[in-house]
């Protein structure tokens, strides 16, 4: 077992210094490919961020002071039923304090400093309200009557034209970047595939002695294996470098925007920045020992 | 310990490399395959240890048919193969020592046992003392040695050469002959594709000579002719 061992990391260390010009194309291919892919979720999950607290069809938010009392919140909750033919009363959500806190948390994962400010002293809560569909003018007006005539309503947000543009941008992005990053991880694909070929080739004699005094297919194949295995888990390891400094010029272009414009959204939160980096180097490992185990079997019947 | 029964070979559907061979090898025997280029001496010993399969006939190795055997068998059957090729098969970047250990490292052996063995062949095959040197730095019939001891040293049970004299002066060739002879009396099963008429003629051994992949002789204790 341990004369194994040594055997496959000797091996696997001189292919891969044998090969140092295509083991450097193939990790640094493999590090933009899987560094793209884990954008795409990062922006994904920043978009998401940004739309969620108008998921499930939300167009109007009303903000209720946090001094109003529970009658109060119940007088503008029956101000919104009085309304069934622009309102889906069926679908009208409060999320009370607890609730908010914990939407802020999420949107504000960027900007600890600023979530710290908020407590239940202060949180405004809120009421989303889900249209009747084809009802949107009728909701610009009940909105404009909320904003004046309704006691205890701090403010009151329409998703309107802000959300619909986001989307669209959302689902550009994600083309371009799922596009770009399959692209390219089917060139890092390719150029592990030729790496173990070429070392295969290099050692072929080696390949014909071993196959001659018996030795099994695994055996032979589980060096090449590793090699791309440690190459898709170099290239993950650069990626997440990437990640993690992109990530950061991003928060900080982000936290800068400051204002009430609600983009601190765009920030993903550090768990799952760690989440998206395990997931980029393991899906690496795990890509380049299946690429590299193809091609060593493809090669294997000299 | 080997026996064919009417095995035919063609390659891509045209050349026929063998045809309808039929012969038993006993254990212990030392046999010579003798016949012209392209008489199918060679295709004779790649079936024997699977690297090819014949289209027709059954190949029966130490009591099994190989020919039915599941890939993943074949790397066991070989492993009581040993192969010794006219140009010696060496990896260059390797010294003696660890070119024959490397036989041994790749079927798991573990490092007592190489450590035990590797020496013991060495000193079978003649080469103690050389065990650092890297086969440039070796004469021919040395290297031939080499690929012997590597052949050996997990003492199989048969022991396929493919012109293992080819590439030597004659003087050198009677050296590895009386090598392969010796190994051949420890109870190992020799089968040797030659056209080196002298060493045939001086070893008087059963012989089995070919031409155009037919059989047109076996004789025992025979000459080249």
């Amino acid at each position: 077992m341990w004369s194994r061992l040594t055997y496959t990391f000797r091996e696997t260390g001189a292919s891969l210094r044998r090969n140092v010009t295509l083991t450097v194309a193939a990790i640094l291919t493999s590090a933009v490919s899987l560094f793209l892919v884990g954008g795409t979720f990062l922006v994904q999950r920043g978009f998401d961020n940004l739309l969620s607290k108008w998921a499930g069809g939300v167009q109007m938010i009303v903000y209720v002071n946090p001094t109003a009392t529970p009658d109060q919140i119940d007088s503008i909750r029956q101000a919104l039923s009085a309304n069934p033919t622009v309102v889906d009363v069926g679908k009208l959500d409060y999320f009370d304090k607890a609730r908010s806190l914990a939407e802020a948390k999420r949107l504000f994962a960027a900007d600890p400093g600023a979530f710290a400010l908020l407590n239940d002293n202060n949180i405004p809560t809120e009421f989303k309200i889900v249209p009747k569909s084809g009802k949107l003018d009728l909701l610009v007006q009940l909105a404009n009557s909320f904003r004046t005539d309704i006691p205890q309503v701090q403010k009151v947000v329409l998703a309107r034209d802000q959300v619909e543009q986001i989307s669209k941008l959302r689902d550009f992005v994600q083309t371009v970047t799922v596009g770009l990053s399959i692209l390219l991880l089917i060139g890092a694909l390719i150029l592990i595939w030729t790496t173990i070929r070429t070392a295969m080739f290099a050692r072929r004699r080696e390949i014909e002695v071993m196959k001659l005094v018996g030795a099994t297919n695994w055996f032979i194949r589980i060096p090449f294996m590793l090699e791309g295995l440690i190459q898709g888990l170099v290239g993950g390891l650069l990626s997440c470098g990437f990640l993690l400094f992109f990530n950061r010029l991003w928060t900080n272009g982000v936290v800068k925007l400051k204002g009430d414009n609600g983009f601190i959204a765009l920030v993903v939160s550090n768990s799952f920045l760690n989440g998206v980096m395990l997931g980029v180097v393991v899906f690496g490992m795990v890509a380049g020992a299946i690429a590299s185990g193809v091609a060593a079997s493809r090669f294997l019947d000299v | 310990m080997i026996r064919l029964e009417n095995v035919t070979k063609i390659y891509n559907s045209e050349v026929t490399a063998l045809r309808d061979a039929t012969f038993e090898v006993n254990k212990g025997e030392f046999v010579f395959l003798v016949g012209p280029s392209g008489s199918g001496k060679s295709t004779l010993l790649r079936m024997m240890n699977r690297q090819e399969r014949p289209e027709k006939g059954e190949v029966w190795v130490a009591g099994r048919n190989i020919n039915e055997m599941p890939d993943s068998k074949v790397p066991h059957l070989r492993r009581n193969i040993g192969n010794i090729f006219q140009d010696y098969k060496l990896l260059l970047n390797k010294t003696v020592h660890e070119n024959v250990a490397f036989a041994l490292e790749v079927i798991g052996r573990p490092k007592h046992v190489i450590r035990q063995q590797v020496p013991a062949v060495m000193d079978l095959v003649g080469l103690t003392g050389k065990q650092d040197r890297f086969p440039h730095q070796l004469s021919g019939g040395e290297q031939q040695r080499v690929s012997i001891a590597r052949a050996f040293v997990n003492r199989p049970l048969i022991l396929l050469a493919d012109e293992p004299t080819g590439n030597l002066d004659p003087g050198t060739g009677e050296g590895i002959m009386r090598l392969l002879d010796r190994i051949n009396k420890t109870g190992t099963t020799v089968v040797m594709a030659t056209h080196d008429q002298r060493i045939v003629n001086m070893m008087r051994k059963r012989v089995i000579q070919m031409d155009r992949g037919i059989i047109v002789r076996d004789q025992a204790r025979g000459v080249y002719e």
